[in-house]
């Protein structure tokens, strides 16, 4: 854990050294040429103000010291302490995709099981193929096509188009406010919902076809047990292990897939700053939001890590061969 | 006395025949190979089929052909590769009739070589030897006011590059089948010319992430222990930040240009590769084939790419499939943000973006279409992938 950690740091860091151009030239700007002496000095000047002179190594460590104790510097745009920002932006990401990810088993649970249970009839084929269409769908278009044909003068007036609440929402009560809220996260939550179940349903049915087809199942089913239990209490449980496993591979492409809809949307969350910190190239964002996008991915894979052990007991991690 | 069916009868069916009988059997599976027979000459063929320069035009008497004189260096690139890979794949055919399974392996790989090396002399000398070109003339309004005659224009008579603030933001119509976008571009030519970018990214990128997954994935599975350990630390991290950010991080640094995408698409998709590849090999080091090669004395290179690479590929070719998908849809989404090509350049992501306008008007023209295009592409990739894993190796068959 410890080690992944320090190497997504190391990762982060490399990029931004690696990189042409340095922040100190940036800031300066093409101002910063028209007297070359000066100008030499105040780069060295501002060089050494941020550290930028010394060897690498001791850049990095001076920088993951700094980063240990959350301190991600100051925004080049806003002018403000990035983690202050990146407190603000989080949570908002966060809801949007617990909010997606419980709808997502929710949603692929039941469609994946019932698929496999109705094996080759109808809402099989109908599911397989919408399924499979829905996870080839990109979300951009989707969303775009949302908003101009749903929330738009042009189209449909149904929904916002943007942002979390309308410009009024401080001036609600509780319940109105939340249904504005709601209201404002329909499209998004969706957009970011569709291609992860069709995803999961397809690896729950797979699983289930696998379980329903072996041999305990068959014993379960001699014995006279109901379709019901033999399908839920059998077969689904044993496939719901896989399952947990995904919500891995998952998570991921939904912190990736929040920058491609909290820009359609301008929803004020992580991805939308990652995306303006690199429209502006806002450095200090961008490395904050890339090692804490990391640290919350590695966050999700340990929490799957312990899901599958409570789901599966005979599964330790001890002594195990990775 | 055995006549030549005889013997090739007693070659029996490769494996390569074997896929390709069984991918073929679904209908599904043929029109999407069909689709993107078509996607593909839409993208060879893009000068032909959408260029503000007719094929032909008599001007003062004189047969002029403008297209053909405007090709670009890079246009004699496509149709060098497109040509130079036709002909492997007649080639590869040929070797199913007419030469013996022992060696065919061999003899395949001396023809990529030899093509490989055809193809690159062809590309240096036509980057050499063929002039870049600007024909600015407006050989339309020429047409129109009669000073030409008898021209023939490609059958989407626009350039991707040619704007007209005339006719901007126009819905379809008869004269623009798609309509146009904000700076009077026709839609459908810029869609034709953007089925090159997104091609050539998706294999490129592909191309580059699968070859750096097997050469990792064989290191790491064919030595185990610490290298592994160590190479197996390296992947997680990879895996652990999100492609996306990371892709995008790396685009905020490097200034941006096609090349830059496909290496950074390419630097940050191996890891499924790696992984197959070293479960594959894994599972092979210890098989008695591979100890006769290593008491053999084999060199290491040989060992892992001719004996055990042909043996755990086939993961890594279905997980190539679907990696092209991913590549053309991340490509889409980048130029979509804004992180793409520069704009003269079409891409299909950038269209799509247009099409919510600087004012707030929605041009459903600008989004319908080129998602259309995204949607099928990636939606026909996917297909394939799938079709793929199923033919290739039924070990891998997810109950269908």
């Amino acid at each position: 854990m410890i080690p992944t950690l320090l190497g997504i740091t190391i990762m982060v860091f490399a990029i931004s050294r690696i990189a042409p151009g340095d922040p100190v030239s940036l800031s300066m700007g093409p101002g910063g040429q028209l007297d070359a002496a000066r100008a030499a000095d105040v780069r060295k000047a501002r060089m050494a103000l941020y550290g930028l002179d010394k060897p690498i190594p001791v850049q990095y460590a001076k920088w993951l010291g700094r980063v240990v104790r959350l301190d991600f510097g100051d925004s080049l745009k806003h002018h403000r302490p990035v983690i202050d920002i990146i407190k603000e932006r989080l949570p908002i990401t966060l809801t949007l995709n617990l909010i997606a990810f419980v709808l997502i088993y929710v949603i692929a649970l039941p469609v994946g099981v019932l698929a496999a249970v109705k094996h080759k009839k109808l809402f099989d084929r109908f599911s397989s193929v919408i399924l499979f269409m829905l996870w080839s769908l990109p979300s951009m278009w989707v969303g775009q096509m949302m908003i101009g044909y749903l929330c738009g003068p042009t189209f449909e007036n149904w929904f916002p188009p943007a942002g979390l609440s309308s410009n009024y929402a401080d001036q609600l009560a509780f319940f109105p406010w939340l249904w504005d809220r709601l209201w404002h996260l329909v499209l998004p939550v969706l957009c970011l919902t569709y291609s992860g179940f069709a995803y999961l349903a397809k690896q729950v049915r797979a699983g289930m076809l696998d379980n329903l087809r072996a041999d305990y199942v068959r014993t379960a089913r001699a014995k006279g047990l109901s379709n019901a239990a033999v399908v839920f209490h059998h077969a689904f449980r044993n496939s719901v292990i896989p399952v947990i496993t995904i919500m891995a591979t998952l998570l991921p492409a939904m912190l990736g897939g929040s920058v491609i809809i909290e820009s359609i949307f301008s929803v004020p969350g992580m991805g939308l700053l990652a995306f303006e910190a690199v429209t502006t190239r806002d450095y200090n964002v961008v490395m904050a939001v890339a090692t804490i996008g990391g640290v919350l991915n590695l966050i999700g894979l340990l929490l799957g890590d312990i899901a599958y052990a409570i789901a599966d007991p005979r599964i330790s991690f001890e002594g195990s061969e990775l | 006395m055995s006549t030549k069916s005889q013997v090739r009868e007693s070659w029996g069916t490769s494996y390569g025949q074997m896929v390709w009988r069984e991918f073929f059997k679904s209908r599904l599976n043929t029109a999407c190979m069909i689709f993107i027979i078509f996607l593909f000459a839409a993208a060879v063929l893009a000068p032909f089929l959408a260029n503000d320069k007719p094929f032909v035009i008599r001007i003062g008497g004189q047969l002029h052909f403008p297209l053909f004189g405007d090709l670009q260096p890079n246009d004699y690139c496509v149709f060098l590769a497109a040509i130079v890979g036709f002909c492997q794949l007649l080639l590869v055919l040929r070797n199913h009739r007419r030469v013996e399974p022992s060696i065919r392996g061999r003899v395949f790989w001396r023809q990529v070589s030899i093509n490989t090396v055809i193809m690159v002399t062809g590309i240096i000398l036509i980057f050499i030897f063929v002039p870049r070109r600007l024909d600015a003339t407006d050989y339309k309004s020429m047409v129109a006011s009669g000073k030409a005659t008898s021209a023939y224009f490609a059958p989407v008579p626009y350039g991707y590059a040619r704007t007209d603030l005339k006719s901007r933001e126009q819905p379809p119509g008869r004269e623009h089948w798609l309509g146009t976008d904000d700076v009077g571009s026709d839609v459908l030519c810029r869609l034709i010319h953007g089925s090159r970018i997104s091609l050539s990214v998706g294999f490129v990128a592909v191309g580059l992430s699968t070859v750096i997954g097997i050469i990792i994935g064989a290191i790491l599975g064919y030595f185990g222990g610490k290298v592994d350990f160590l190479g197996m630390r390296v992947v997680e991290i990879m895996m652990a930040i999100p492609t996306f950010f990371l892709i995008i991080t790396i685009v905020a640094f490097f200034p941006r240009s096609l090349f830059n995408i496909m290496i950074v698409i390419g630097i940050t998709s191996w890891t499924e590769d790696a992984r197959f590849i070293r479960a594959e090999f894994f599972r092979l080091r210890n098989q008695d084939f591979v100890q006769a090669a290593v008491s053999l004395g084999l060199p290491l290179r040989s060992i892992l790419f001719r004996h055990m690479l042909p043996n755990g590929i086939a993961p890594v070719l279905v997980n190539a499939t679907f990696g092209i998908a991913g590549a053309i849809f991340i490509e889409a989404a980048l130029s979509f943000l804004g992180f793409g090509v520069a704009p003269p350049m079409p891409s299909w992501g950038q269209m799509l973006s247009l099409g919510v306008s600087t004012t707030g008007r929605f041009l459903w023209w600008l989004t319908l279409f080129p998602g259309m295009a995204i949607f099928f592409t990636v939606l026909t990739y996917n297909l394939v992938g799938e079709a793929l894993r199923d033919a290739i190796d039924p070990r891998l068959r997810k109950a269908a």
